[in-house]
């Protein structure tokens, strides 16, 4: 009986759906101590009125699971910011534009539509594209330029605005820096709401730089192609996406980081196949829109 | 030299024609008359096989397997990468939407985005704040669409095809599931 509780204490551990409910009561009687510095409004940029929010409730939030909305998008702004220190913004507002209205349309098509969405092209040859919590989303110019259709544009977005529907980073930061901020918080090394989110997620931008499980990846793949169709798109674009992908050298340095991240292309098309079957047999034919991809400058 | 590089990439894109592509089945699919799922079967194509991509249909691709000419599902077959077109839709969308040589990226100056990169990356408020200004509203994003004649239809989320592979275990990501 016990070994079957411990077995299951394990397993979903390891799928990351323990809202860490143990370490809630531990955090309890540390904060009743512990909870004195005011909350300071931060230099880097805060969405209005979570400045108000005591330290410590953030904290709590952030290492147990009950992420305010507000604390998604401070936490995702964070790492977008340190994001676009690592690659700028492509300096073309047209493209910029373009991609915003392409990936605003997709992301109408959600549970989350009226989140603050935005979407960025940014400098690099890499294939990649990346998502923060609260509704940031980039794609390398590298893939960009790899892309052949508006569809497959939507795809790849759809692929990315997956990831924070079902907050897979969010969930990521919160099983392993949970800790870290801890000992942060603890030292009184943190001084405000901006340095509680930089501790929380690490140094710089390498939370996009670590993997999610593969379950998180083939399920983002699966409501990519949802959302492709739900907003009138051929749903197929983003699996010729991966297809292309997957025919890039592995030793391709443009790809190293990409396919140290995602399981390979030929496993994620496998995955979306199997899951497919024939649930998309009625669907009616979408737009490919080739003759709409917006051509650099 | 620009002049001849571009005259060999019409070429080669010339004599690659979209129908050419040689795929591989990567699950069992059932060859069917027509493109779609009521079109009577005359045989069935096993995971594995080799493929001749003929055309694309929707949700459909006509393959040609040992003679035998059929559809099967797009997502049942995945191309070689010895095609220029890529892959099966890439290949099949080579006749509307040709690789433009315009677009091939320069070798010089290419920039990565490393881990170590990421790591040290600081914060960037001006890039932030330019994000924001491309942001669009949902009026403007709808307005887009409409543009774009792109029409949105309810479609269920997709759910795994077994539990097994969602979480835990990801030791087999698909190769020995046995099809269904």
């Amino acid at each position: 009986m016990k070994s079957r509780f411990l077995l299951l204490a394990a397993s979903l551990l390891s799928i990351g759906l323990v809202q860490a409910g143990e370490l809630d009561s531990l955090f309890k009687s540390l904060l009743k101590n512990k909870l004195a510095p005011p909350a300071q409004p931060s230099e880097s940029a805060q969405p209005a009125g979570s400045a108000e929010k005591p330290l410590g409730h953030l904290f709590k939030a952030l290492t147990t699971g009950n992420t305010s909305l507000e604390e998604e998008v401070s936490i995702g702004q964070q790492i977008a910011g340190n994001l676009l220190g690592a690659a700028p913004l492509v300096r073309d507002d047209g493209l910029q534009r373009y991609v915003n209205r392409v990936g605003r349309w997709v992301s109408l098509q959600t549970e989350r539509p009226d989140l603050a969405w935005h979407f960025g092209v940014i400098e690099s040859d890499d294939l990649n594209a990346f998502a923060a919590p609260g509704g940031y989303i980039f794609l390398t110019k590298g893939l960009y330029l790899k892309l052949k259709t508006e569809a497959e544009l939507a795809g790849v977005l759809g692929h990315e605005i997956g990831h924070v529907l079902r907050q897979h980073h969010l969930k990521l930061l919160q099983k392993s820096h949970g800790v870290a901020a801890l000992g942060g918080f603890l030292s009184r090394k943190v001084k405000n709401q901006g340095e509680l989110v930089q501790n929380l997620i690490g140094n710089g931008a390498e939370v996009v730089a670590r993997g999610l499980d593969k379950g998180a990846e083939y399920e983002a793949d699966r409501i990519g192609v949802v959302l492709s169709a739900r907003a009138g798109y051929d749903a197929y674009a983003l699996p010729a996406v991966l297809a292309e992908i997957g025919h890039v050298a592995k030793a391709d340095k443009s790809v190293s980081l990409l396919f140290k991240t995602h399981p390979h292309p030929e496993d994620r098309l496998g995955q979306l196949s199997e899951a497919v079957g024939d649930k998309l047999d009625a669907l009616p034919e979408g737009k490919s829109g080739a003759g709409r991809l917006y051509r650099l400058r | 030299m620009k002049l001849t590089f571009s005259a060999l990439l019409l070429c080669a894109m010339v004599a690659a024609p979209a129908w050419a592509a040689s795929g591989t089945m990567i699950k069992d699919d059932d060859l069917r008359l027509g493109a779609t799922a009521g079109a009577a079967s005359v045989g069935r194509v096993s995971k594995g096989a080799s493929v001749e991509v003929l055309a694309r249909q929707g949700g459909w691709t006509q393959v040609r397997h040992a003679g035998a000419t059929g559809w099967v599902r797009i997502l049942s077959v995945k191309t070689s990468a010895e095609n220029t077109g890529g892959n099966v839709l890439g290949a099949l969308q080579l006749g509307t939407a040709r690789r433009d040589p315009s677009r091939v990226v320069a070798v010089a100056g290419v920039r990565g985005l490393n881990e170590e990169e990421l790591r040290s990356a600081r914060f960037n408020a001006n890039e932030l704040t330019r994000l924001d200004q491309y942001a669009s509203s949902r009026a403007d994003a709808e307005q887009f669409a409409r543009g774009a004649g792109l029409r949105a239809i309810d479609v269920a989320y997709i759910e795994p095809a077994s539990r097994v592979q969602e979480g835990a275990s990801n030791s087999r990501p698909w190769g020995e599931e046995s099809s269904f």
